[in-house]
């Protein structure tokens, strides 16, 4: 097997669906988890705004039904990115990547200023468009090797991957993850509440980081 | 210099979604550009349409009560796969002698026909569809939900 990432310590098996647990996907997995429990047990930052020529500030409360509903997405978004992370099949790991993409919508739309709004439907219409090329990836993986396990695909054995599958793959996670527009996510990291948005770029960070280890492991 | 440029233009995010919109259409010519891809006979899922079988498309094979041979990715995950399909409640044994539409309702009715792959060997994906699905009406429920308050 062609070990990119180390070689396995463990695995877990789901059926035909292995999660394999290597030097670096234990690594990318313990970061998702230890943030997750960050966002379990932190409370959410208070914004505060400075009002120009007057000694006077305000700080921006959340409500605690939008504080639960906050913590309930980024920690789901910590669940799918923990499952992505360690995943050794292509079609799940196109699925959690999805829901990753889902939840970091998730987290920004919750919030009630008209910009943080509008950039999480932007943010989202992007999104919905990657699961195009993310889950034809998949199906061209599986048509043109017969296989949907990264296990076997390392194998030398394995026929050859097409170049396009991989483009179409990594395409489809920078718009799930939104991992090149960072300067764009500005507007998210405006938005109140800095453990839960944090787990937008966290997300898209791994996710961009384990697409790198599938495309070449493929 | 460029890269302020850029980065201006990123900021924006209504730039974004044509931006995203314009590499997905240029990825998609080069994809047409390269087809035919080799299609690889020796799939590890194959399935066949049995024109006859109430059961289609998830007709696996087998008699019932007795395991069907089953092509899997790895068969020491699973040790019983192969029954699933095998077994029929009465009353889905019902159905698939009555009607022609057994393979449209999978899990419609309980005991429904369950598909081998789908639900069994490939079950994690399983879990996970729907968890998309649910987490994107948690997300529309609340947003429908906070514009009355």
């Amino acid at each position: 097997m062609n070990e990119i990432g180390g070689v396995p310590l463990f695995f877990l098996e789901f059926g035909d669906i292995v999660a394999y647990f290597s030097p670096f996907t234990l690594t990318l997995f313990l970061l998702a988890l230890v943030f997750s429990v960050f966002v379990i047990v932190s409370r959410p930052e208070r914004q505060i705004d400075i009002a120009f020529g007057a000694d006077a500030f305000f700080a921006k409360e959340i409500s605690l039904p939008e504080l639960r509903f906050r913590r309930f997405m980024a920690i789901a978004c910590g669940l799918a990115c923990m499952g992505a992370m360690v995943t050794g099949d292509v079609f799940d790991f196109t699925l959690f990547v999805s829901l990753v993409g889902i939840c970091n919508v998730g987290i920004v739309a919750a919030v009630r200023t008209y910009h943080v709004q509008d950039a999480a439907y932007q943010y989202g219409l992007v999104a919905l468009a990657g699961t195009v090329p993310l889950f034809s990836a998949a199906a061209i993986v599986a048509a043109t090797t017969g296989t949907l396990s990264m296990l076997e695909l390392a194998s030398p054995a394995a026929p050859a991957v097409p170049l396009i599958a991989r483009a179409l793959l990594v395409l489809g996670v920078m718009g799930e993850g939104m991992a090149p527009f960072y300067a764009a996510k500005a507007e998210m990291f405006r938005a109140p509440g800095a453990p839960y948005v944090i787990m937008c770029s966290l997300s898209s960070l791994l996710i961009f980081l384990r697409v790198t280890e599938v495309v070449l492991l493929l | 210099m460029i890269i302020q440029k850029i980065s201006r233009i990123l900021s924006n995010y209504d730039n974004i979604l044509p931006l995203f919109a314009g590499a997905c259409a240029i990825l998609a010519v080069i994809a047409l550009l390269s087809l035919p891809l080799p299609y690889f006979e020796d799939q590890l899922y194959p399935k066949q349409i049995v024109p006859g079988s109430t059961l289609n498309p998830y007709d696996r094979g087998g008699p019932p009560f007795t395991q069907a041979d089953i092509r899997l990715q790895y068969p020491q995950n699973s040790p019983t796969a192969g029954y699933v399909t095998a077994y029929l409640t009465p009353f889905s044994l019902f159905l698939s002698r009555t009607t022609m539409y057994m393979g449209t309702t999978i899990v419609a009715h309980p005991g429904g026909i369950l598909d081998e792959i789908l639900y069994n060997t490939r079950g994690l994906d399983t879990v996970v569809e729907p968890t998309i699905l649910f987490i994107s009406f948690a997300i529309a429920a609340y947003i429908f939900h906070r514009r009355e308050d």
